[in-house]
């Protein structure tokens, strides 16, 4: 059986509080085959993270059903992993202690857990930190702990909630590529929220555009680029450029919607 | 602001450390000096050295207090109070502020309580206190643990509401249990303003425990401050209060330090 298959039925959101009802995603049905790596993006707002949050578990769906490999989701669960743009990682624990901390709730020993979580530092160039506070890092490797934490324990999902946002152009690209080689060798599924069209292109196989609020999928356009290739010849290349343009004219009809007209 | 704010940086900058370091001893301690000039000039012109006896003869006479141990024990028995009525005051404060903070009935029986007994100066619950528990210890460290039980309350139910939701959903996802989510997330995530908490009790705790040994004790330092004033021993009293205020001063300052020590992270 294929692992990691996300499906999305007619799926609602209606944030209720008190007399007020807003709906953030309206009526989304949308599949993810294992081992895909699809990007969303969409005007802010549109409900994207949300979005990402109903899959994790963490909020619960007004309608419709999730289901990971055709078992409807309850709540959070190791089969899916999360890394915040904020990193929320575990202020009170070091690098090491972020990164077992899934192996712990398992109940792996130890020594093993500690080997595994090495195994994810040296990975993430983080070797020589592992006993220092998320304090004392910068933001890039607060983010490559948090991305070393969530790969630790193995999830067959990975939902990424605008994860580089806040690092910087240099920064950013080199995650890009480290999170590419990692996804070519763990076969995860991946569900990438960003708001930068050329990450999501540069990424992902495919990638979904949603709607303005409240946000529903527009389209998913297919991005086919041989990713064998350096990064330079993916950004020189007429497939990235083309998709990326079609992929923006999309959002931007969204973003900007008198200029339809 | 302390004065330890001020930016010295030219000054700073081309000074070696230990000379800096010097530099900001100076600054901090500069107010002080001029506070205690202005009294020296003032007592035995401005107001009968009688009254207002003058800081190098509290000096004096502080010195001599410690030297000959008269205040020592009534110090000792104080710190005690100090130390039980806060000890008591944050295990029960940081149990309470995050039981409120993570649990409605919590919050619903306690919050009114609490908002009634903050505006009660403590001291007004003495005479009470020694109706309860008598004369002495138990009372000044009933007193002590109230004043200090609300800031320690206040610190951790504010925190522990706040908990970055992202933090929470980590544990789950990685598998801990909801029921475990108050120990293993909520009172670490809390810890940082439960300290905050225990520095503004330290003071605190201070000022309750002078207000109920001035009424209620026949040992401690709020009671050497009676006992003096009422003989006319003012410089004796001065130097009581001295003692008190230098206790406070260097436990708040000790307190600081042990955190910076023992929590890292924070």
């Amino acid at each position: 059986m294929v692992e990691g298959h996300v499906t999305i039925s007619n799926l609602e959101k209606v944030y209720e509080s008190g007399d007020e009802r807003t709906k953030a995603i309206d009526d989304l049905s949308l599949e993810v085959p294992s081992g895909e790596f699809l990007s969303v993006v969409g005007p802010s707002g549109c409900g994207k993270s949300t979005l990402l949050y109903l899959v994790a578990g963490f909020l619960e769906e007004s309608t419709g059903t999730i289901a990971v490999d055709e078992q409807p989701i309850e709540g959070p669960g190791t089969d899916r992993g999360v890394v915040f743009q904020d990193y929320a990682l575990f202020p009170w624990r070091t690098v090491m202690g972020n990164v077992t901390y899934g192996l712990e709730q398992d109940g792996v020993p130890k020594e093993q857990r500690r080997a595994t979580a090495q195994e994810f530092i040296d990975m993430m160039d983080l070797d020589g930190f592992e006993d220092k506070y998320p304090k004392e890092l910068s933001g890039g490797m607060k983010q490559r702990v948090a991305l070393a934490r969530t790969l630790a324990y193995d999830p067959k999902i990975l939902l990424m909630d605008e994860p580089f946002g806040a690092l910087d152009q240099p920064l950013r690209e080199l995650l890009q590529d480290h999170l590419l080689e990692i996804w070519r060798d763990v076969e995860k599924t991946v569900m990438f929220i960003t708001h930068d069209v050329e990450e999501a292109v540069y990424l992902s196989e495919r990638v979904m555009i949603m709607t303005r609020h409240p946000g529903t999928k527009k389209t998913t356009i297919e991005i086919d680029v041989d990713r064998t290739q350096d990064r330079e010849d993916i950004i020189m290349s007429d497939a990235y450029t083309e998709t990326k343009n079609q992929v923006w004219q999309s959002l931007r009809e969204e973003t900007q919607p008198e200029a339809q007209l | 602001m302390s004065y330890a704010d001020f930016r010295l940086t030219d000054l700073e900058e081309t000074l070696p450390a230990p000379f800096q370091r010097f530099v900001w001893f100076v600054f901090e301690w500069i107010p002080l000096l001029i506070a205690a000039g202005f009294w020296e000039f003032a007592s035995g012109t401005f107001v009968p050295s009688a009254i207002l006896p003058p800081p190098s003869e509290v000096a004096y006479v502080t010195w001599e207090l410690l030297a000959t141990g008269d205040v020592i024990s009534h110090l000792q028995i104080s710190l005690y109070r100090v130390g039980v009525g806060l000890a008591l005051s944050i295990s029960i404060g940081v149990l309470l502020g995050v039981g409120m903070a993570r649990s409605d009935p919590v919050e619903d029986f306690f919050e009114v309580f609490l908002a009634l007994i903050y505006p009660i100066p403590k001291a007004a619950l003495v005479p009470l206190a020694i109706l309860w528990l008598g004369v002495g210890t138990e009372t000044a460290i009933l007193i002590v643990f109230l004043a200090c039980l609300l800031p320690i309350v206040l610190n951790s139910y504010n925190a522990a509401q706040n908990v970055d939701q992202n933090l929470i959903w980590s544990a789950q996802m990685m598998g801990m249990p909801s029921w475990k989510i108050p120990l293993k997330v909520v009172i670490p995530a809390t810890i940082p303003s439960i300290l905050t908490g225990i520095r503004q009790a330290i003071p605190i705790a201070f000022i309750a425990l002078v207000s109920a040994e001035l009424i209620a004790s026949n040992e401690g330092v709020g009671f050497e401050i009676l006992r003096y004033s009422e003989v006319g021993a003012y410089t004796q009293m001065f130097a009581v209060l001295v003692i008190i205020s230098a206790a406070a001063f260097f436990a708040v300052r000790g307190y600081e330090w042990l955190e910076r020590k023992v929590v890292r992270w924070t």
